[in-house]
């Protein structure tokens, strides 16, 4: 990386290579456990090789890797022109998704795209972050303007709105964590951010007081059932009101069994792998359905890893992704200017966020929400997504110098 | 550290975003220890635990051969055919599918189509709540079921009941274990089954070992029969979730030694997936089959003893055999009758058998060689002849002189009749005619304390401990009877008591067994051998040459105290009652048990059972030993409702003597482990 080499040898050699092999670790990681996930239901079946999770998912994979290197042949800068317009697309696009989307699980999120299900949830994220990172690359004092910040909040909430109707509680939560790292490390004075950061906290705190604890009469806000019951799980609570009759309770205590199978079967998948696992595909949660064969292969797939691979295998897992967030960190702090910086930024914050939710809601550390875990679940928009992301961080790493 | 002496030095928000992902990275880090290091047994063990059904297998039940190895109860496989449910999920769900409601829709699946106009109404399924779809699916299953289920019974052209409780309620608790539709194929069926080769892969052929007695009725009360058991024992697995059929011995040596024949039952655990269905099996503790019993028993010699007891009686006998060693207590054979079909406990019994083996009347369960009272009537003029040597008032002056019977005997006011004619007796003569005058008057002049005595030296009213547990103690007049009796009932022994004791009425109640073991002692010289019926205990696969087989020695239960003249004496006139067969005044009651060549020696018995005064009953004897010179066997024969010993019993004894002549010839009688104990 000096500047005497030629230049030919002098662009390869500027590419960041930790961050690629770890993207690519991961990438084969989760088509190998994908493989491991399906192959209960799949060799039931009898799927033709096309048809096979693994084998989409490795097309999404090189899809996505497409997507990263085109990504970095042009600068960033010349990205972020578009990005007022590719977020009010992705703002449309998520309109139109009640009208045209395809419904699952009483929530409608996807776009059928015949190949696979486009989330534009996912889409917006990025859509966000570039439209954010140009917002705030604007001059210091321009940052400090109350109005500015306020503008910056509104670009954060109107997606997380929008997504939060779909319902998608997850998708929308990681927007919040996202903006406000953005603007914290974009500059906008830290009174303001404290000063929302600690509002937000106290509403929360409300809205989940008034959601698990207080009486039908008093409930102002209302979650979807299943949040309700998700965020009930979560804290274990009872699902059955006080005054509830003893069938009502008993029925209550059922539902919750049900309810609570999900989180208790990949809290038994991480816990029963130990320090070893015991190997790919000998998984016996998986094999034989405890862990949900329709969420093993997606939000799950960690539970996979964990159970197979032990101890061992989930802390691997961890520092591949310690590796491309430090590496992106490290990108951001070299970055030409401020607006590559909030790129990074951006990208490193809803990477982890994914990472910390998902893998935090296989062990019971997090409530569950449909969040996916970056390049290892299942996922067309997911994967693909995620390697734009990290395409565009090293974008900012490429083109870090001035030219 | 490496990350942050990269970062500028004064970019505090990117140290802070720095050790913010540090931290969260962390606390996963430290979160997934907890869950797989920390808690590691703990979700090890929910994952077991739902994941694992335990099952019990009872071991293989050891065998019960005769004394040369012939089979008296063995295993046979029984040809089940059993429904693997979980093989038919995939149908389960086709006929779910089949069978729900549907709707009509108009939602298609890809937005553009419905802007083309390709709009078309098609039939989804309807929305069905939960208890819907459980009803739905549970007749889906059935309809899957019922039509394999049939498909079975057309290959076997039988009709197969299925019943959809039964078929539910083992779905909801044994999901994981196959369910049995048919069991106990007969052959044709058998043959059916394994021709058709387009039978569904859910049902299986599975042969499961079901106890079997080859010969029947033979020898049932000693082999004794089995009922279903639920029980574990002591040293097994209890807590297993679900247990095959095992059987439990609950009469005869399959009941004394159970617990040897049983061996020790396995368990297996099946691997079932979320839906409860079964998706391997594995053996968690094999199981230890139970040991071979080898018995004493003949088997020929004990086909003989009851052929005979039929042929020579009717089919509707009721009554006892016995064929012992003489100088062991080895039991050859022993027979009751009326009998069971020990097959007909297995697999369960019908209610009308069970009504027929508990008749009060007919009692087919009991053993009446060891477990029934009887008067042994003029079989005990043996003992009463005894005491009278021994008292010395029967002796070398008076044992030929004449003793005048006027064919009865008057006591007091009672009068006893005597089957003898009248006439001049001798010692032998009225042994062999059986006379009630001679013997009540001997034995009265004895007195009674020596007859007491020489019943006791007999150990009359003490159980002879078969391992069988069919034993009765009988009832004897000891002194502490009579003692008993005085308190309870107020009884005074009088003059009339002890003339009925003399000719084995009254107060005395035997077990054909306590008649062996007293002929034995007689022929033997004196030794009260202990019955054996069993020999030793071998491993199941071991054949019969075992390390360490469990050998049940010959015991003895004393000696009863008689001068060997006296016992000589009996087993002279006993040879007498049998040896003559021309009519006249030498001619015994046991003539026609005669059989040339095996000097039988025998004194009969015809006991009288009263009721109201009348005789309701005569239970008749057959009590003997051969050869004369060197005593080897003991024949006892007892039939109840008989005409006289002599008539019926006799020629009982006369095919069972002929039998053991046969297997003598044969060379591989009497004896493996002859063990001299005189």
């Amino acid at each position: 990386m000096t500047m005497q080499t030629p230049a030919h040898k002098e662009k390869f050699g500027r590419a960041e290579w930790l961050l690629l092999l770890a993207t690519l670790c991961l990438v084969v990681v989760g088509v190998a456990f994908i493989s491991s996930a399906r192959s209960p239901a799949e060799a039931a079946e009898d799927y033709p090789v096309y048809k096979q999770f693994y084998f989409k998912q490795l097309l999404f994979c090189l899809l996505g890797l497409t997507g990263a290197v085109v990504i970095n042949l042009l600068d960033y800068h010349s990205w972020a022109r578009w990005s007022l317009v590719l977020y009010w697309a992705c703002i449309g696009i998520l309109l139109l998704v009640p009208l045209i989307g395809v419904s699952a699980g009483g929530a409608t999120r996807w776009i059928n795209l015949g190949l696979f299900n486009f989330q534009p949830s996912e889409l917006a994220k990025l859509a966000f972050i570039f439209m954010l990172a140009s917002f705030l690359a604007r001059p210091d004092q321009e940052l400090r303007l109350v109005a500015n910040f306020w503008k910056a909040i509104g670009m954060m909430l109107l997606p997380f709105a929008i997504i939060l109707k779909e319902p998608d509680l997850g998708s929308a939560l990681i927007f919040i964590p996202v903006g406000l790292v953005m603007m914290f490390v974009g500059g906008i004075p830290l009174s303001f951010l404290a000063k929302l950061v600690g509002g937000a906290s106290l509403l929360i705190a409300l809205v989940l007081v008034d959601v698990l604890f207080a009486p039908k009469a008093l409930q102002f806000i209302q979650l979807e059932t299943y949040q309700k019951q998700r965020l009930l799980v979560y804290f274990g609570l009872d699902f059955a009101p006080p005054n509830a009759t003893e069938a009502e309770r008993r029925a209550a205590r059922q539902l919750q069994e049900e309810k609570s199978y999900q989180v208790r079967q990949a809290l038994i998948s991480v816990g029963s792998g130990g320090l070893r696992g015991k190997g790919w595909r000998q998984g016996s949660q998986t094999a034989l359905g405890y862990l949900p064969p329709g969420a093993a292969h997606n939000d799950f797939i960690f539970s996979v890893i964990a159970e197979e691979k032990g101890f061992i295998g989930s802390t691997t897992v961890l520092v591949l992704y310690g590796v491309i967030l430090f590496a992106g960190i490290r990108i951001a702090s070299q970055a030409r200017d401020r607006l590559g910086k909030l790129l990074a930024v951006g990208v490193v914050t809803l990477l982890f966020s994914h990472v910390f939710i998902n893998i935090g809601m296989n062990i019971r550390l997090m409530p569950v929400t449909g969040v996916p875990l970056p390049l290892l679940s299942y996922g067309g928009t997911s994967v693909i997504v995620s390697l734009i992301a990290i395409g565009i961080l090293h974008n900012v790493h490429l083109y870090r110098r001035a030219y | 550290m490496i990350v942050f002496d990269q970062l500028k030095k004064n970019d505090l928000p990117l140290r802070v975003l720095t050790l913010g992902v540090l931290a969260g990275l962390l606390i996963l880090l430290g979160g997934l220890w907890w869950v797989q290091i920390i808690s590691y047994h703990h979700h090890a063990d929910n994952e077991r635990s739902q994941s694992y059904r335990t099952v019990r297998i009872p071991a293989i039940r050891g065998k019960i051969l005769d004394r040369n190895g012939q089979v008296l109860a063995e295993n046979r496989p029984s040809y089940d055919i059993n429904l693997y449910i979980e093989e038919l999920r995939p149908q389960f769900e086709e006929e779910f599918r089949r069978i729900r409601p549907l709707r009509q829709s108009t939602n298609p699946p890809v937005f553009w189509k419905r802007w083309l106009g390709a709009e078309t109404p098609k039939a989804v399924p309807a929305r069905l709540t939960v208890q819907q779809r459980a009803t739905l699916n549970a007749q889906a299953r059935f309809n899957v079921a019922q039509r394999v289920v049939g498909e079975v019974g057309q290959t076997l052209s039988v009709t197969i009941p299925f019943v959809e409780k039964e078929f539910s309620t083992h779905y909801a608790n044994l999901r994981a274990l196959p369910m049995p539709i048919v069991e106990n194929l007969d052959s044709p069926q058998l043959a059916r089954f394994l021709e058709n080769a387009a039978l569904p892969p859910s049902v299986d052929l599975e042969t499961e070992p079901l106890r079997y007695y080859p010969n029947g009725q033979l020898a049932a009360h000693l082999l004794g029969h089995l009922v279903k058991d639920v029980s574990s024992k002591a040293d097994e697995v209890s807590s297993v979730n679900y247990r095959l059929t095992d059987y439990r011995g609950n009469l005869g040596l399959e009941r004394a030694f159970d617990e040897e024949l049983r061996g020790k039952a396995g368990v297996k655990s099946v691997l079932v997936n979320n839906l409860g269905y079964r998706e391997s099996e594995n053996i968690w503790f094999p199981t230890e089959p139970g040991k071979n019993l080898i018995l004493t028993i003949d088997l020929p010699l004990q086909k003989a003893a009851e052929e005979a007891l039929y042929k020579e009686v009717g089919p509707d006998v009721a009554g006892a055999i016995i064929v012992m060693d003489a100088n062991n207590g080895d039991i050859f054979a022993l027979a009751s009758a009326p009998t069971f079909d020990p097959n007909d406990y297995i697999p369960g019994i019908s209610t009308a058998k069970m009504a027929e083996y508990n008749d009060p009347k007919t009692k087919p369960t009991r053993n009446r060689a060891t477990q029934e009272n009887y008067r042994p009537g003029s079989v005990f003029k043996v003992v009463t002849a005894l005491a009278g040597l021994q008292k010395g008032v029967i002796n070398e002056r008076n044992l030929h002189e004449p003793f005048y019977n006027p064919g009865f005997f008057k006591l007091g006011r009672m009068t006893i009749d005597d089957e003898a004619a009248k006439g001049d007796y001798t010692f032998e003569r009225a042994f062999i005619k059986s006379s009630n005058t001679y013997f009540i008057h001997y034995g009265l002049e004895a007195g009674f304390a020596a007859v007491q005595k020489a019943g006791m030296e007999f150990q009359f009213g003490q159980a002879m401990s078969l391992p069988t547990r069919q034993n009765t103690a009988g009832n004897f007049p000891t002194p502490a009877w009579i003692e008993k009796m005085k308190v309870e009932q107020g009884l005074r022994w009088q003059e009339g008591d002890t003339a009925n004791l003399c000719i084995g009425q009254g107060y005395l109640d035997v077990t054909p067994l306590q008649i062996a073991v007293m002929i034995a002692a007689i022929a033997n010289g004196g030794t009260m051998v202990q019955p054996r019926v069993v020999d030793r205990i071998v491993l199941q696969d071991g054949a019969a040459e075992d390390a360490e087989p469990r050998v049940f020695p010959y015991e003895t239960r004393g000696r009863a105290e008689f001068a060997p003249e006296h016992l000589a004496l009996i087993r002279k006139v006993m040879r007498a009652d049998v040896a003559v067969s021309a009519a006249g005044p030498d001619q015994g009651t046991g003539y026609r048990a005669e059989v040339p060549g095996m000097n039988i020696c025998a004194k009969t018995g015809t006991a009288e059972n009263k009721a109201g005064g009348r005789v309701v009953r005569k239970d008749v004897w057959f009590a003997s030993f051969a050869p004369y010179e060197a005593p080897k066997y003991v024949v006892i024969v007892m039939v109840e409702n008989g005409v006289f010993g002599g008539t019926t019993a006799a020629p009982v004894a006369k095919k069972i003597y002929q039998a053991i002549q046969k297997r003598e010839q044969s060379g591989d009688f009497p004896a493996r482990r002859q063990v001299a104990q005189r």
